[in-house]
């Protein structure tokens, strides 16, 4: 299973890494700083799923989601973001998104995450 | 790469507990204006006075006249909160929330005053909770007051070394928006560095 994290720090990629490691071992994860990356990575490696941040330089994640929606309709995206503000998240939920979680995020919400996606 | 012993992954660690706080404090906000603000990057620089007064300079119209409130708060994380609104966005808010054409100055500062404790008590407070530290609020003030006069103010001004952490609050369709700078300086500088670095012990064991 290859699972794509899209973030511009750094720190938080690994922390999200670190905590899919721990629950899917076996997954092969790849990585983006920003949305357009992530588009890129999307058409070439077709990730199971995409952990997607909003707020970031280049492309934002709520450009890159409506790209990786018309990739892939059927698309598993999760939104990671700071950003809780409500209109926030009932973009995304429209653009595409399966769903949205507020940073930072833990194990046992990532273990809750992937029990819901379809991968 | 290293800013006064702040390697890359301090400064990731900063931009990114900022982030987390900022969205919290933009969240509260919204509420507060029944609209939807734009989230910003966060922006961090260690600098000496020099260099805060020109990121000020180019970061905040110096040439108009706006509102600054300002509000101190302690602990084993300290500094200066900083909000500027310029008089027109203050204008917008007033109107926004008072639902007038015409809000007094009065009206107006006490819609500054309200946006100020909303954003500081909520960034804050986020931002040392993620560092698992606590902070004791100050009473903020605020005054009208042009650009120039921020930069040259003698309490600004007695910093030496310092970390500006700065952000943008901005809600579009309400013509409102604002720059928020939060001060430390020199031994809490220190302080900081070791709060992000239990953080980063964590996320590397």
């Amino acid at each position: 299973m290859k699972i794509l994290v899209v973030d511009d720090s750094k720190l938080a990629r690994l922390f999200l890494i670190k905590t899919l490691k721990e629950l899917e071992p076996g997954a092969e994860i790849l990585e983006a700083e920003n949305g357009l990356i992530a588009v890129e990575l999307f058409k070439t490696e077709k990730p199971s799923a995409v952990f997607l941040d909003l707020t970031m330089p280049v492309m934002d994640g709520y450009e890159a989601l409506k790209e990786i929606i018309k990739i892939d309709p059927n698309a598993q995206v999760v939104i990671v973001s700071a950003d809780i503000q409500a209109q926030a998240q009932s973009t995304v939920l429209e653009s595409g998104a399966k769903m949205m979680i507020p940073k930072p995020i833990n194990s046992e919400k990532m273990l809750s995450i992937l029990q819901q996606l379809s991968i | 790469m290293q800013q006064n012993g702040f390697t890359d992954d301090h400064l990731d660690m900063l931009r990114e507990l900022m982030n987390i706080a900022m969205g919290n404090a933009t969240a509260s906000i919204a509420d507060l204006l029944e609209a939807f603000g734009k989230m910003h990057i966060p922006q961090i620089l260690i600098s000496d006075m020099e260099g805060l007064a020109s990121y000020i300079q180019q970061t905040i119209s110096i040439d108009q006249r706006n509102y600054v409130t300002k509000q101190l708060f302690g602990g084993m994380f300290s500094g200066e909160f900083l909000f500027v609104i310029s008089e027109e966005s203050a204008l917008h808010l007033g109107h926004h929330l008072y639902d007038v054409d015409n809000p007094s100055d009065g009206d107006i500062l006490d819609a500054v005053i309200e946006l100020t404790n909303i954003l500081s008590a909520t960034m804050i407070s986020r931002l040392t909770e993620e560092l698992n530290t606590k902070v004791q609020f100050f009473v903020p003030s605020t005054e009208l007051i042009n650009g120039n006069a921020l930069i040259s103010q003698e309490d600004i001004m007695n910093y030496h070394r310092i970390i500006i952490i700065s952000t943008q609050m901005e809600f579009e369709h309400q013509n409102i928006n604002g720059h928020i700078f939060i001060l430390t300086k020199d031994g809490m500088i220190e302080s900081l560095k070791a709060l992000i670095d239990r953080k980063l012990e964590e996320l590397y064991a």
